[in-house]
């Protein structure tokens, strides 16, 4: 489907250089991107003001779209009928599965953080896949977004600590729990390694899932531009659906990666809560 | 040689070794899962858990040199 849609656009650089397999890439030196719905308003309309506010803010704008969605999605199935029927049965799935997933890592009392990991899960697996509707985008394989939901986690782990230990427990925890006196002359070692860690996690969290949805894309565009290039040196009139190989794959990736950045915060949360029995 | 010949030839090389010891660590993980699995059905969940939390932290190793590949992708041309 990319590949038409990827097609549609080409003629618009062939004119001036003669090859389709340029549709993706504005120049041979950028890195490959399959256009979306703003790139190709943006072809057309350069200069109109709306279409370079688009354009400039396009990450933020399909991660809206992406969070209107789910709204939808929930306004839909706000009065949940006793006997489901149709698309409640998927939600019960995902509500019940996301239940049972968070109380199998954080316990029985990890139960309230259900809700925000749910939509945290929610909204990076819509968002990773929207990547692989034509004319759309992942608003994941920016590192903008990624960053964001990184930061919202870690305040998040903060306020669960601070609230459920207590300010005064929340830095015993921070300073190694110090007992006796070598525990005492460890805290100068253990305080800023301790803070450290806690800044690393929204490092890691963030750069592990944008990098993925974007060398995701990345080898998505590569594939629909050596189809349109083997499309075109064989003179068919569309290019070889290449990347039919790696959907599958794109689909399983996105998948995990949001599995993992939800699980990955659920440990955070946990390891904060007071009876985390591993630190 | 000029440096963006030694770039254009390093960053690559050092992606591979980086793909190809984190496929090492993850083939590791995965064989010790399975055996754990394979032991313990009942067990199956809270270690297929246990080893996405692994393989996701290994996998991000090759995710970083991703990101440095792609800083020093600028300095190339």
């Amino acid at each position: 489907m990319a590949a038409e849609h990827d097609h549609a656009t080409g003629p618009v650089h062939a004119a001036h250089d003669g090859a389709a397999a340029h549709g993706e890439a504005h120049a041979a030196q950028e890195i490959p991107e399959l256009p979306n719905v703003i790139t190709v308003l943006s072809e057309r309309y350069h200069d109109h003001p709306v279409v370079a506010f688009l354009h400039h803010y396009e990450t933020p704008f399909f991660g809206i779209l992406v969070a209107l969605f789910i709204c939808a999605l929930f306004w839909r199935f706000r009065k949940p009928q006793p006997l489901p029927r149709g698309g409640q049965n998927f939600v019960e799935l995902f509500v019940e599965g996301m239940d049972g997933f968070v109380q199998s890592v954080a316990g029985h009392r990890g139960r309230q953080h259900v809700p925000f990991i749910g939509t945290l899960f929610l909204y990076i697996w819509f968002m990773n896949l929207s990547g692989l509707i034509p004319g759309f985008k992942s608003s994941t394989s920016s590192l903008n977004t990624t960053i964001g939901l990184a930061v919202v986690v870690f305040f998040y782990v903060q306020w669960v600590g601070i609230k459920t230990q207590g300010l005064l427990k929340y830095f015993d925890h921070l300073a190694g729990s110090p007992r006796g006196v070598v525990g005492w002359m460890l805290v100068p070692l253990m305080l800023p390694l301790h803070v450290l860690g806690e800044f690393i996690k929204p490092v890691s969290l963030s750069l592990r899932l944008g990098f993925n949805v974007f060398a995701e894309d990345v080898l998505l565009a590569v594939l629909v531009g050596l189809g349109l290039t083997a499309g075109l040196a064989l003179h068919l009139p569309v290019g070889i659906p290449l990347q039919a190989f790696v959907v599958p794959l794109v689909l399983i990736f996105s998948t995990v990666q949001a599995l993992v950045f939800s699980l990955l915060s659920t440990v955070y949360i946990a390891l904060m809560s007071p009876h985390g029995e591993h630190h | 040689m000029t440096y963006q010949t030694m770039l254009a030839l390093s960053v690559p090389l050092a992606l591979g070794l980086a793909a190809m010891a984190s496929a090492f660590g993850l083939s590791r993980a995965v064989t010790a899962a399975m055996e754990a699995m394979a032991r313990q059905p009942e067990a199956g969940g809270q270690i297929q858990t246990a080893m996405i939390i692994g393989c996701a932290l290994i996998e991000a190793l090759t995710i970083y040199v991703l990101v440095i590949a792609f800083v020093l992708q600028g300095k190339i041309s």
